[in-house]
C-alpha cells in the first residue's frame, strides 16, 4: 500500500509536470521513471522490460522514413497544387487543406504533418491577406481525426497498436469508417462556420496562382521509391499477422532503406534532427513510469473500480471508456493519458474473459483518446506543436479561441463515435 | 632570445628630411645590402616592399609600419630600422618608425613574435621619441639591449585586433544600420550601449531576416516562389524596427588576450569570420575578422 502510495505520488508530479511543461517532457518523464526504480517500487530489470521497444523502433522506423519523404518534396507540392486548385478563394483551400491534412495524418503522423502543413498555410494565408488562425484549428482538427483513423497515424493508436493483438488492417476496418463519417460531418461544419467574412483581392490571388510548384519535385526517382517503400510498408502492415513480422521491424526496414539509399550527406543531419530523439525517450520514461502503477496494483485497482460500475457490460463500459478518454485527452495530453489507459483495459480483459466483447472497448479508447485531443489547444501533440509554431510568427491562439471551435468539432467527433460504436458492436 | 641581438647598428637610420614611404624604404634596403649579402637586393628588393605594401597596409596605429618580406633559402632574420622626424601618411595612419623585417620563408614564428615586440614597444611612445632622438644606431641598440626586450612572448589577438571600431547602439534604426553596412562596406557590427558596454552583434543577414517570416524558414524549400512581397518591402520597416529587435545576444564573443591559434580555432568552430572583442569589464576593445587574420598575420 505504501508503495503504491509512493508510485501515485511520482507517478502525479510526473504527470503535473509533463502537463504544464514546466521543464521539458522528456526530462520529467525521465526523472519519473528513474524515480520508481531509484526508491526501489520496481527493480530496474522490470522497469526497463516494460518499455514497448515495438513502439519506440516503430517510432524511430517513421521517422527516417518520413525524413526521407520529406526530401521530395512531394507534401509542399500538394499543399501549394491544391491552393491554386483551389484558385485561391480562401473556403476551398480550408475545405481542401483539411481533407489533405486528413488524409497525410492517417499514414504519417499528426505531428509531422502539422509542421509540414502548418507553414505552407501562413504562407498562403499571408500572400492571401487573410487571417491564418482558422485555417491552423481546422487543420489541427483534421490531424488528430486522421489519425485516429489507422494504426500508425496518431500516437495514442501507435501505443494501442503495440500493445494488442491488432493489426493495421483491424485499425483499418474498425476505425477508418467513423473517422469518413466524421471528415465528412466535420467538412460541412466548416462550410457552416466559416463561408462568410473571407475576403480575397484579385491581385492576391494573382500572386498564390504565380507559384510554381514544379520546382518543389527535384528527384523524381527519390519520389518514386519513396511512393513504393510506404505502399510495400502499408501492404505488411496489413499482412501483419500471416507474413509474422512486428510493425517495428516492418517500419525499421523502410526507414533503414531509404536513409541507405538517400544521400550519404544528409544521413547524419536526419540521424542527429530528423530522428525526434526527445520523444523518444519521453515515451520510454512513460512505459517505466506506468509499470510501476501495474506493479503496485494501481491499475487493478482502478479496473476493480470500472468493473463495479459498468459490472462488466461491454456496452456501457465501451460508453465509460469513449467519453472518459475523450474529455480527459482533451484536458490532458492523450499520450500519457492512454499510456495508463493500456495495461487498465488490459486488466479489465482478464475480467470479463471474453475477447469478443472488448472490441469495443478498445475501439473506443482509441476514438476517445485521439478525437478527445482536438477538445482543447492542450489535448494532444499536434495541437501543441501547430499553436507553437502560429506563436512564432505572431498569430496568438488563446485557449479561450481554441477551445471555442475545437470543442464543437470533439463533440461532433465523439457523438458520431457514439452512434458508431452502438451500431456497429451492439445491434 | 633578445631583441636587441637581431638588430645590427648599421640598419638603423635617423631621418629629419621629408621622405616618402618608397624613400625610406630604398634607404633602408641601401643600408641593409651594404654589409648582408640577399638573394634579392636594391631596387627589386624595393619593388617587392612596395608590392606587398600594395596588397594590404603595414601601418599600426601606434605609428609604427612593419613592411615584411620573405625570402626563399635565406635562413636569417634582418631588421632595418628607420626613426622619422616627419611621420609618413599610410593611409590615413601617421608612421613616424618604419621596421624593415627580411626572413625566410618558413620562419613564421619568429617572425609573429618579432612583430608583437615591436607593437608592444611602438604602444611606449616616450620611448619611441627618445629612440628617435638618439640619432645612433648604436645608441638605440645599447638603449633596447638594457630593455632586455625578449621576442618569446606570442602575438595574442589585442596586437591585431580593429581597436576603436565602428559600432551601433542597440535604439538605432535599421536604417541607420542600413546606411553603415552599404557605406563602409561591413557585413558585421558590435552592439554597445552608451558606455561602450558589448551587448551583442548585428550582421546583415540580421538585417535580411526582417524580410523572412519564421514559418518561410520552415519550408523544405522555396523554390516556387518567384517573388515575395516581406522581403521587397524589407525597407518600409527600417525607421520602426531597431537593431535591439533584431540583434543577437548570445554571439561568442573573445577576449583581447585569445592567441592567435585560440582565434582561428574559434572562428572556424563556430563558422563565424567575425568575432567582437571584449574585455574583462564586459567593455567591447576591438573587433577582429577572418581576413585580418589572414593578411596580418598568416599571409604576413
Amino acid at each position: 500500500m505504501t508503495l503504491m502510495l509512493i508510485a501515485l505520488a511520482i507517478f502525479g508530479v510526473t504527470y503535473l509536470l509533463i502537463i504544464t511543461e514546466w521543464i521539458n517532457k522528456m526530462l520529467a518523464a525521465m526523472m519519473g521513471g528513474f524515480a520508481i526504480v531509484l526508491t526501489g517500487i520496481v527493480h530496474q530489470k522490470i522497469a526497463f522490460a516494460a518499455i514497448d521497444w515495438n513502439v519506440i523502433f516503430f517510432l524511430i522506423g517513421m521517422m527516417m522514413v518520413i525524413s526521407v519523404m520529406r526530401q521530395t518534396g512531394v507534401f509542399m507540392y500538394l499543399a501549394i497544387k491544391l491552393a491554386k486548385i483551389a484558385k485561391g478563394k480562401p473556403l476551398t483551400i480550408m475545405i481542401l487543406m483539411f481533407l489533405l491534412t486528413t488524409f497525410i495524418s492517417a499514414f504519417l503522423g499528426s505531428v509531422t504533418t502539422i509542421m509540414i502543413l502548418v507553414p505552407i498555410v501562413l504562407l498562403v494565408a499571408s500572400e492571401l491577406k487573410i487571417s491564418p488562425i482558422p485555417f491552423i484549428i481546422t487543420m489541427v482538427i483534421a490531424s488528430n481525426g486522421g489519425g485516429a483513423a489507422t494504426m500508425i497515424g496518431d500516437p495514442p493508436n501507435i501505443l494501442i497498436g503495440s500493445a494488442t493483438e491488432y493489426n493495421f488492417l483491424d485499425f483499418m476496418i474498425n476505425l477508418t469508417p467513423p473517422v469518413l463519417m466524421i471528415t465528412l460531418f466535420s467538412t460541412g461544419l466548416i462550410w457552416l462556420l466559416y463561408q462568410k467574412g473571407m475576403h480575397v483581392s484579385n491581385e492576391n490571388r494573382a500572386k498564390l496562382m504565380s507559384y510554381n510548384e514544379k520546382h518543389l519535385i527535384k528527384n523524381k526517382k527519390l519520389l518514386i521509391i519513396c511512393g513504393i517503400v510506404l505502399i510495400l510498408m502499408l501492404i505488411a502492415l496489413s499482412l501483419q499477422s500471416v507474413l509474422k513480422i512486428e510493425t517495428a521491424t516492418i517500419a525499421m526496414t523502410a526507414g533503414l532503406f531509404l536513409l541507405v539509399i538517400s544521400d550519404r550527406k544528409k544521413v547524419e543531419h536526419i540521424l542527429a534532427n530528423d530522428i525526434d530523439w526527445v520523444t523518444i525517450f519521453f515515451f520510454m520514461g512513460l512505459f517505466m513510469i506506468v509499470e510501476s502503477l501495474v506493479e503496485t496494483g494501481f491499475i487493478s485497482l482502478i479496473a476493480k473500480n470500472i468493473m463495479n460500475i459498468t459490472h462488466g457490460e461491454p456496452r456501457t463500459t465501451s460508453m465509460v471508456i469513449l467519453w472518459v478518454s475523450g474529455v480527459f485527452s482533451a484536458v490532458i495530453d492523450n499520450v500519457p493519458f492512454v499510456a495508463a489507459m493500456i495495461p487498465v483495459i488490459k486488466q479489465l480483459g482478464t475480467m470479463i474473459n471474453n475477447p469478443e466483447a472488448m472490441h469495443p472497448v478498445w475501439w473506443s479508447l482509441a476514438l476517445g483518446t485521439c478525437l478527445g485531443g482536438n477538445g482543447t489547444m492542450i489535448g494532444a501533440s499536434a495541437n501543441i506543436v501547430a499553436i507553437g509554431i502560429a506563436n512564432r510568427n505572431g498569430y496568438h491562439i488563446s485557449f479561450k479561441e481554441y477551445t471555442k471551435i475545437g470543442a464543437i468539432f470533439t463533440l461532433l467527433a465523439i457523438i458520431i463515435s457514439t452512434a458508431y460504436i452502438l451500431m456497429r458492436y451492439f445491434r | 632570445m633578445l631583441l636587441s641581438n637581431l638588430l645590427d647598428a648599421k640598419s638603423i637610420l635617423h631621418e629629419s628630411r621629408i621622405l616618402s614611404k618608397e624613400q625610406v624604404y630604398r634607404l633602408l634596403v641601401e643600408r641593409i645590402c651594404h654589409h648582408r649579402k640577399l638573394p634579392i637586393c636594391g631596387e627589386g628588393l624595393v619593388q617587392l616592399i612596395l608590392q606587398r605594401d600594395s596588397q594590404s597596409s603595414t601601418a599600426y596605429p601606434t605609428g609604427i609600419a612593419i613592411p615584411h618580406i620573405r625570402m626563399e633559402d635565406f635562413h636569417d632574420t634582418v631588421i632595418g630600422m628607420a626613426f622619422l622626424q616627419n611621420p609618413i601618411d599610410y593611409e590615413g595612419t601617421k608612421v613616424e618608425w618604419v621596421c624593415l623585417v627580411i626572413t625566410d620563408k618558413s620562419s613564421s614564428n619568429i617572425y609573429l613574435n618579432l612583430v608583437a615586440a615591436l607593437l608592444k614597444l611602438s604602444k611606449d611612445a616616450p620611448l619611441i621619441r627618445e629612440l628617435g632622438e638618439l640619432r645612433d644606431g648604436h645608441a638605440v641598440v645599447q638603449r633596447l639591449h638594457k630593455m632586455e626586450i625578449q621576442i618569446k612572448r606570442e602575438i595574442t589577438l589585442g596586437d591585431i585586433m580593429i581597436s576603436e571600431p565602428i559600432t551601433i547602439s542597440a535604439d538605432a534604426r535599421l536604417s541607420e544600420l542600413g546606411a553603415i553596412f552599404s557605406s563602409r562596406g561591413l557585413t558585421s557590427l558590435p552592439v554597445v550601449d552608451n558606455n561602450n558596454r558589448y551587448l551583442g552583434e548585428v550582421n546583415i543577414l540580421h538585417l535580411l531576416k526582417v524580410g523572412v517570416p519564421d514559418y518561410l524558414m520552415m519550408l523544405d524549400n522555396v523554390s516556387f516562389l518567384r517573388s515575395y512581397e516581406p522581403l521587397e518591402k524589407l525597407f518600409e520597416q527600417e525607421d520602426t524596427l531597431t537593431v535591439r529587435e533584431i540583434m543577437s545576444r548570445d554571439e561568442e564573443y573573445l577576449n583581447p588576450d585569445t592567441s592567435i591559434p585560440e582565434v582561428v580555432f574559434e572562428m572556424i568552430q563556430h563558422h563565424k569570420r567575425f568575432f567582437s572583442v571584449v574585455d574583462d569589464s564586459g567593455k567591447l576593445v576591438g573587433v577582429v575578422t577572418a581576413s585580418d587574420i589572414f593578411r596580418k598575420v598568416i599571409k604576413a
